[in-house]
């Protein structure tokens, strides 16, 4: 057995491998001891990024899984198998995803969370922020609406044996 | 390499067996195409951000807040230049506009690949170790600073510590893994590309990747639910958040009939600020009183030797008019018509001479931008101006009244409102 094919064999990739991802974590160790120069701050900067991690992969992700088989779940696809026509999760579905994005980015404007800060800072309030959410979302779910009942007619307009 | 304990064959209940994940969506093929956007978007964000540092000229001063602006990591590779004088505009505008519109990619990257995070057995070998936490580094880089982007553009201070460091610093953890996952999954991505998706099993493994104990746990569901809505349909509604997302970045940064599209941005269609363009900082929150910026005003001038000027004087002296922009680093900008005296008239007077750097200290008297420092580019821009109007008035107390520097292609905080001392002093060569 080579040497590299012992290599391989103990590490499990190349040496390309290992070098590779020593010189990231080499990088990432100098801009981890950067953060130490606020000493004060170190506690909370790690606290959020292993927050980030678990907040997005155990929280939000399943979270919005969750919800999204709650809504979507075979209730909705057996309705369409039943009726035949067109299969409306995806109408419903993109809007709601469009509108939680907007809400997940925007929230701190959308809930007034800086309001104080924001006043102070710009001589304008957050207001209206909330409504214009909220307005964002009926037109996307209006247009939604539209282009589902589009899909609908043309459904119907087609032969039993075309339908999808 | 054997876990003691972790029976390989038998993985626990749940998201660990194959079957738990039925999504017909994911695959090789939608990782890819979502990989190759970020490959694309990442850098420009990571680029725009570190010209950000270097239009912050840490080496200057106290431009560096407080960060040992020497160390290896700490670039700043040249004086940042003053022309085009919307520069810092673009660049920021970029930084902040294709962060927002690359949050929907990154979002549904990290949904793609999320089986991964379970795979049975957990550890398969140590360079699968490695890679794992380097994957670590990677997710959290990016949720770290995309999270602390989007939560400073809206001023909502949620997290206790200082940004500019933490987002600096957090900003080379995310680089450094980003590169070497790009290294270890460029082969890996262009295959799937090319490759139609029923051939991928059997496309040979790329040289980099992990081959010990078999490769990783196939994004492909084993046992796909029905299809609810089409991969082409999953695309076009990330690409539809993008580019909600990317009105609202161009909105603020370009101004203009642009900036009512920006319905959520920080600084989009909520209203503007006094004058009617935006400020970052309004007098209250700086502390300042109409009294210390009344007629008692006088502007201390620093260089070979020292004068005072109060307003009146400073108006006496030749004025030039510019348009300039302010730059926020938030990511919004706003052009306007500045009139005042040139700071290298300001440096004349003073008799200072040579390369000169600028150092404005303002009235303010709490707050990290009290004082900032310009380099001799700007200095000897004729456009840098200590500026005394705006679009033909006086300014207003919130807009820096009695005087305030305004300089091509700075960001936004280096343009120090409420000046009371201007220092010239030669820059080191």
């Amino acid at each position: 057995m080579t040497p590299i094919a012992r290599f391989r064999r103990f590490y499990g990739a190349g040496p390309l491998h290992l070098l590779a991802l020593v010189a990231s974590f080499a990088i990432a160790g100098a801009a981890i001891v950067g953060w130490f120069q606020q000493p004060r701050d170190i506690g909370n900067v790690l606290v959020w990024f292993a927050a980030a991690i678990i907040g997005h992969d155990l929280v939000l992700l399943p979270l919005y899984a969750l919800l999204d088989r709650i809504a979507f779940g075979r209730g909705v696809e057996r309705s369409a198998e039943r009726s035949g026509l067109v299969n409306p999760t995806p109408y419903l579905r993109i809007p709601a995803l469009l509108s939680g994005l907007l809400l997940l980015v925007f929230f701190p404007l959308i809930f007034r969370l800086a309001d104080r800060t924001m006043t102070r800072a710009s001589g304008i309030s957050q207001s209206g922020y909330l409504a214009r959410w909220l307005l964002s979302t009926g037109i996307m779910f209006a247009l939604s609406g539209v282009a589902y009942a589009v899909a609908l007619a043309r459904a119907r307009g087609r032969p039993q044996s075309q339908r999808a | 390499m054997r876990v003691p304990g972790v029976d390989p064959s038998a993985p626990p209940p749940g998201p660990f067996r194959d079957g738990f994940w039925r999504s017909p969506l994911r695959g090789p093929k939608l990782t890819a195409m979502l990989g190759l956007v970020l490959l694309i978007g990442i850098p420009v964000v990571a680029v725009t951000g570190l010209l950000s540092n270097d239009a912050y000229q840490p080496g200057l001063g106290t431009n560096a807040l407080g960060r040992d602006a020497g160390g290896p990591l700490d670039l700043y590779l040249f004086g940042w230049p003053t022309h085009p004088s919307w520069l810092y505009a673009l660049t920021q505008g970029l930084h902040v506009t294709i962060g927002l519109a690359l949050v929907p990619v990154l979002l549904a990257k990290l949904w793609s690949v999320i089986p991964r995070l379970f795979e049975w057995p957990p550890v398969r070998s140590p360079a699968h170790l490695l890679e794992r936490l380097s994957l670590a580094l990677l997710v959290g880089g990016a949720l770290f600073e995309f999270a602390t982007g989007i939560l400073n553009i809206q001023l909502w201070y949620a997290f206790n510590f200082f940004f500019t460091t933490a987002h600096y610093y957090g900003a080379w953890v995310f680089i450094a893994a980003f590169a070497v996952h790009v290294a270890l999954k460029l082969g890996t991505m262009r295959r799937s590309l090319r490759t139609r998706a029923e051939l991928l099993g059997a496309a040979p493994g790329h040289e980099l990747s992990v081959e010990a104990g078999g490769a990783g746990r196939s994004l492909t569901a084993v046992d796909p639910a029905p299809a609810s809505m089409s991969r082409r349909a999953l695309l076009g509604t990330v690409g539809a958040g993008s580019l909600l997302l990317l009105v609202q970045g161009a909105g603020q940064s370009l101004g203009g009939p642009l900036r009512s599209l920006a319905f959520l941005a920080p600084r989009g269609r909520v209203g503007s600020g006094p004058l009617g363009f935006p400020v970052n900082r309004t007098a209250v929150a700086a502390g300042i009183t109409p009294v210390a910026a009344g007629a008692g005003w006088r502007l201390l001038v620093v260089g070979e030797r020292s004068l005072r000027l109060s307003r009146e004087q400073l108006l006496a002296l030749p004025q030039h008019t510019y348009d300039l922009p302010i730059a926020c680093v938030e990511g919004w900008s706003t052009t306007q018509r500045w009139s005042g005296v040139r700071l290298r008239d300001l440096a004349a007077l003073s008799g200072a001479r040579g390369r000169l750097s600028a150092t404005s200290v303002s009235l303010e008297s709490h707050g990290l931008f009290g004082r900032a420092t310009l380099g001799h580019e700007q200095v000897a821009d004729e456009s840098s101006l200590l500026a005394l109007r705006v679009n033909g008035i006086d300014l207003s107390l919130d807009h820096g009244y009695p005087a305030r520097v305004i300089s091509p292609a700075v960001p936004g905080v280096h343009c120090t409102k409420w000046v009371e001392q201007m220092h010239f002093t030669a820059e080191a060569t």
